[in-house]
């Protein structure tokens, strides 16, 4: 009984909007919903009064009032209720989509390792679930409820209407009702098909989504307009929609056209009983009431099991519902970080950790079969500015993704003073790490949540959290990473919103980013990291800026290890110790000195850069 | 307001070209709502009338007549919902969807694409393609409701004329309605931020982008927190905006119920004295009640209508853009097939639009036929302004761009673009197959092995092809099903789409290389500037390099140091050292890292 089941699913996610608001709604809808029947009760009663054979004059008008006003207070109530259901309904449906877009959220950040949220399928249901209507047409956990809910109060309807019948006769309540659980019974199967239908249909859209995005990005649109590709893009994205929405526009056409099945239905629902009652009260076998109330209420069977929009979102929500609960169950696998899963968070993280170690790493990604990291020792000492370097695609990133265990190694393991990474909670391991990525995340949000957001785990959730302490922090912290000037330039200074479209937000240029994002982790440093993780992070910086950036960088070693990726040899000379990084082995290590002197891999990339810098002062004009 | 009916009657028009079939059945289910209205009423009159009379046969066809006016009321409810939204839905997806994203692609310049509250606009308006055809048969169901108000009134006033007065009543509820919609409508734009807040840390939280730092900094927990904090906000403000209306519909409907109470014990005294009977009565009631009905209808019609303003002023408002821009970009020159002078700025001011300081200022200079010109400079000193001038993506406020000495201004922008090539330091990341994102470089070509092959060559991806699963044909983009590519990989994309022109009097290189290693930046480098070359001896050619690493531009004939959107030193590489000015202080710091012996 899938049917029964998903609408208790339904009912049960109503109570996360909050009992009163849901008890509310309740009252208004059943009120809404008594109306056709009840008002035509109080028409028949009218019809009673004034229907020959009767009273003359007054005593009819005075008779006839009280059925006037019962009427009049049914409709009244019709109204009031369908008035105070809008903003009911608004806050019933969003907290419930609230609470599932949290919900979603949360299982997509619960997962520990990225390799599930990369897989195809999980980003297909994270679209398909996330509940945004003002990303599509999407039907969303809120929509569903609130049908749900119309839906109950809608049969309670149906009860009293065939309490009418009954009035009539017992066999007139199967003979309307039958064809009406039919025509529904098939309505509902119908929306069933719309909605897997368009779910098929997203594969493609994604596709389409491709040039959707191009128009309005400011990089791609520059390709577009410098290599002409405006009416080539369009045909190729309508074909993608064209391709992808065919089976479902098919189908939607066919059930328009099916309209006349229903319309048989009702037909054949509604014409014997009327035919024999209205015979019957010509004979004198029914009175002229029950005709009246029969006559005007019987129809509204057909609308109390549930319209057509109703039944679409009922079933547009069950199968979003599903398709949560198969999400869940993905990021939940062991593999969903990689690897073999094997350990359960077991040991302690040491308080200060002192030498991480890559034993014997290899490294696939799932679903691929190149080995990115085909054996990597190495050793990373949290008192030492240890700089990574390495062609393109070497696997540079992949080792920090390892590191952060975002990944767990396919065979070997990582150390931190001797226990393996993959044994302890990989959320108390992380507090230990600062990591600046390439594509670090830029938040809409404060410069301050911005900045405090990269110790998050150690700070709590809670707003103003550490008060002086933090003030002080975020202080030395924008200081060391030379973030200071762009603050003091800032309208609101660290409560500025960092995106134009906040308001008074500014937009920071990709410089002033990295600055940011290294008064970040120089934060994280501050509450407890002990060891930072850059990839390239002065790429877009300026010769000067990124030169006297990482000298307060490497003055900061001593007590705070460094990992550098980067490709500006002249930055990584520094280092205490580089490592050279050749088709996932490490083939080089030592400082600047010894790997020149060794005259291999490094040296040689060092010279290429260094050549024209080079040939022009031993050249001097 | 004409702009809103003429809008509509195009939409309607472009719906009939588009689904012929189903627009004109739209309107057919429209109309056949409208007839709907009278025919329950009619039959139910005439039923009850000739069973008190006693007339069977009348009375057994009125009661069938009951049934089928019921029945076609119903059928016509449902079929208008589903008629109305996928005629909607495909006039949108197949009609205005592609116009829209070819109105905003045609468009020559970037201001649209770079100005954030532009980029608001034409971003609603390309989601919103359903939308916005919606509202045109939202309008065209609010006139049915017209009609059928009006249907209405002559059965009412067959009743009785002073049943009239209950349509001017109508009134009330329908203003009522009107003011709580405004409120509604504000609140809908004060939720507007928070929502938009909401939505992007929801995708960061949930994106394996976004998710890589939000797991390693652990913010997950605050994140969300601070998701529902603007959910709620978003929700709060709506949700009262949401009661405030409702109060005004309970008191306009109060009004109309008390009204209609009126009425029907009109109709009751009428039959007290002897005038009517239970037809009439029946009537009165079904009218009255599908009065409500056609109300609620218009109520929701207008509800629809006002939420579509959302969505129907940014595309007015990219329309008006579109067509001013078209309206500029009437030049019709061809560009000149080959450059015998070159390319040169003459006094040009640009300030980006929405700013208030001058990114170009005063630049004068020539750039010779078949040179190699670096342009060098610290971040926001002007390189990539002046870059994007010569491709004509901005035109200059004031001062010219000259071709052999013509105004690019009077040269036809697409025929100028077809003979340029540029790769970018943010470059379109397109996830379709590898072979495609680089033939679209010169689509002409995008099947030509051997022009693929040389421009991959050009950027020293053939590596990157062989370690991918189905070479030149694999799918980009794992959420496509495809491969991931990284930074670097990426870049060699856009070098490679960048190589596919063969011939281009202007070719644009703005920090190529930011993302490769030592060994590939050196070989691209050796392989572009003898490209530049052949171009150069070809058509006369001009290459320009803009960067900020010096040791990637000592080669270049000319080199121009910008600073804060002027040019203060040209010249080449051993002028400008022997200058010593800003040029020659920024290479020695790059120098001295790279010299033997030194740590900095």
């Amino acid at each position: 009984m899938g049917f029964v089941r998903n609408r208790t699913r339904l009912l049960r996610t109503l109570w996360r909007a909050g009992p009163v608001p849901f008890l509310a709604l309740f009252a208004v809808r059943l009120a809404e919903r008594l109306v056709p029947p009840l008002a035509a009760l109080a028409l028949a009663a009218l019809v009673t009064e004034i229907a020959p054979p009767r009273p003359d004059g007054p005593e009819l008008f005075t008779a006839a009032l009280v059925p006037v006003l019962l009427l009049a207070l049914v409709l009244l109530a019709g109204h009031l209720g369908e008035s105070a259901a809008a903003p009911l309904e608004y806050l019933v449906k969003s907290r419930v989509d609230g609470a599932h877009r949290s919900r979603v959220a949360r299982t997509a950040a619960s997962a520990p390792g990225i390799a599930a949220l990369e897989s195809p399928e999980v980003r297909r249901l994270l679209r398909e679930v996330r509940a945004d209507p003002d990303h599509g047409v999407e039907t969303t956990p809120g929509d569903g409820a609130v049908a749900v809910l119309k839906w109950l109060c809608g049969l309670l309807g149906a009860v009293v209407t065939c309490a009418i019948l009954l009035r009539y006769a017992w066999w007139a309540v199967p003979l309307v009702l039958l064809p009406v659980i039919v025509n529904r019974a098939l309505r509902f199967r119908q929306s069933s098909a719309v909605t897997d239908r368009w779910r098929l249909a997203i594969k493609g859209e994604m596709h389409a989504d491709v040039w959707r995005n191009a128009t309005v990005s400011p990089a791609e649109g520059k390709d577009v307009r410098i290599f002409g590709l405006t009416d080539w893009l369009v045909e190729r994205m309508q074909g993608h929609i064209r391709e992808a929405n065919e089976p479902l526009w098919t189908h939607v056409t066919r059930v328009i056209r099916l309209q006349w099945l229903s319309a048989v239905l009702m037909v054949s629902g509604l014409l014997p009983v009327y035919l024999l009652v209205t015979a019957d009260a010509v004979g004198g076998a029914a009175t002229v009431t029950v005709q009246t109330a029969v006559l005007a209420a019987g129809w509204s069977l057909f609308q109390s099991l549930g319209s057509a929009l109703e039944l679409h979102h009922m079933a547009g929500a069950a199968r979003v519902a599903r398709s949560t609960y198969r999400l869940r169950a993905l990021l939940a696998e062991p593999e969903a970080i990689g690897g073999d899963g094997r350990a359960e968070p077991g040991t302690a993280v040491p308080d200060r950790v002192r030498v991480i170690r890559f034993e014997g790493v290899r490294f696939v990604y799932p679903g691929t079969d190149r080995e990115v990291l085909g054996g990597v020792d190495l050793e990373i000492r949290t008192d030492e500015l240890l700089a990574v370097v390495g062609l393109n695609g070497a696997g540079k990133s992949t080792l920090i993704k390892l590191l952060s265990g975002l990944y767990r190694p396919t065979s070997g393991r990582i150390t931190a003073d001797g226990a393996d990474i993959a044994e302890m909670d990989p959320v108390e391991w992380r507090t230990r790490l600062s990591v600046i990525f390439q594509d670090f995340n830029r938040y809409e949000l404060s410069a301050r949540e911005n900045v405090l957001l990269g110790a998050a785990a150690r700070d709590g959730t809670a707003p103003g959290r550490r008060g002086a302490d933090e003030e002080a922090d975020l202080r030395a912290a924008a200081a060391d990473a030379g973030f200071a000037p762009v603050l003091e330039r800032l309208p609101d200074g660290w409560e500025t919103p960092l995106a134009r479209s906040r308001t008074g937000g500014v937009d920071l240029s990709g410089g002033q980013w990295q600055q940011l994002t290294l008064t970040r982790a120089l934060y994280a440093v501050r509450r407890g990291a002990d060891l930072i993780v850059a990839d390239e992070p002065t790429a877009h910086l300026d010769v000067r800026t990124e030169f006297e950036l990482f000298g307060r960088l490497a003055e900061r070693r001593r007590s705070t290890g460094i990992v550098l990726i980067s490709h500006r040899l002249s930055t990584v000379r520094r280092a205490d110790r580089i490592v050279l990084l050749e088709a996932g082995r490490i083939t080089e290590t030592g400082t600047h000195e010894e790997l020149m002197e060794r005259g291999g891999a490094y040296a040689e990339m060092f010279a290429v850069q260094a050549r024209r810098f080079r040939t022009e002062e031993e050249d001097p004009a | 307001m004409r702009r809103y009916p003429s809008l509509w009657w195009e939409v309607l028009r472009l719906s009939w070209r588009t689904v012929p079939g189903y627009t004109a059945g739209t309107l057919g289910v429209i109309a056949a709502s409208v007839v709907s209205v009278a025919a329950v009423g009619l039959t139910m009159r005439a039923t009850l009338d000739a069973t008190a009379r006693g007339s069977l046969v009348t009375a057994l066809v009125g009661a069938a007549g009951v049934a089928l006016a019921y029945t076609l009321t119903l059928v016509v409810q449902d079929l208008t919902d589903d008629c109305v939204n996928t005629v909607a839905d495909r006039t949108g997806r197949l009609g205005l969807h592609p116009a829209v994203h070819r109105d905003i692609n045609s468009v020559e310049g970037l201001e649209h694409l770079e100005r954030s509250d532009f980029l608001d606009r034409v971003s609603i308006v390309r989601r919103s393609t359903g939308e916005i055809a919606r509202s045109a048969w939202n309008a065209l169901l609010s006139l049915s409701n017209l009609l059928k108000l009006l249907v209405t009134v002559a059965l009412l006033g067959s009743v009785h004329p002073l049943l009239l007065v209950l349509v001017l009543l109508a009134a009330v509820p329908i203003w009522c309605n009107h003011r709580g919609q405004l409120l509604v409508q504000r609140a809908e734009v004060a939720g507007a931020e928070p929502y938009r807040l909401q939505q992007h840390l929801f995708e960061t939280v949930a994106s394996a982008e976004g998710g890589k730092e939000v797991r390693t900094a652990g913010a997950a927990d605050r994140l969300v927190a601070l998701q529902e904090e603007a959910w709620d906000d978003a929700v709060r403000v709506r949700f009262r905006a949401r009661v405030g209306a409702a109060l005004w519909n309970a008191a306009g409907w109060t009004v109309f119920v008390a009204a209609f109470a009126g009425a029907i014990a009109l109709v009751v005294y009428r039959a007290s004295v002897g005038a009517g009977g239970v037809g009439d009565l029946v009537l009165t009631v079904m009218m009255a009640v599908s009065l409500r009905q056609t109300m609620q209808s218009t109520v929701a019609a207008t509800v629809a209508a006002a939420g579509s303003r959302r969505v129907v002023e940014p595309y007015l408002w990219l329309r008006a853009y579109v067509r001013a821009q078209r309206e500029r970009a009437v030049a019709a020159d061809p560009p000149p097939p080959v450059l015998g002078r070159g390319l040169s700025l003459d006094r040009v001011d640009f300030t980006y639009p929405g700013t208030d300081r001058k990114a170009l200022d005063g630049v004068t200079v020539d750039l010779p036929a078949g040179a190699v010109v670096a342009v060098v400079g610290e971040y926001g000193s002007g390189k990539t302004t002046l870059v994007k001038l010569l491709l004509a993506l901005y035109e200059p406020d004031s001062g010219s761009v000259r071709l052999d000495g013509a105004d690019l201004a009077g040269i036809s922008v697409p025929a100028w673009r077809r003979r340029c090539s540029a790769v970018f330091q943010d470059f379109g990341r397109f996830r379709i197959r590898f072979g495609e994102t680089v033939g679209i470089g010169d689509l002409p070509r995008i099947d030509d092995a051997d022009a693929l092959g040389a421009a991959v060559h050009a950027a020293d991806a053939g590596g990157l092809v062989e370690r991918l699963p189905e070479g030149m044909d694999s799918q980009l983009g794992r959420e496509l099903g495809g491969t991931d590519l990284s930074e670097g990989q990426w870049q060699r994309t856009a070098l490679a789409r960048g190589s596919m022109r063969a011939d281009p009097l202007l070719f644009v290189l703005d920090e190529p290389t930011a993302s490769l290693d030592a060994h590939s930046e050196e070989a691209i480098f050796r392989r572009y500037a003898d490209r530049a070359r052949v171009y150069g001896k070809r058509t006369g050619a001009v290459t320009v390099v803009v960067s900020h690493r010096f040791s990637t531009v000592a080669g270049a004939d000319l080199i121009l140091v910008m600073d804060r959107g002027r040019i203060v030193e040209s010249g080449d590489h051993r002028e400008l050292l022997a200058r010593g000015g800003t040029y020659a202080e920024l290479y020695g710091i790059q120098a001295r890292a790279y010299a033997p012996g030194s740590t900095g």
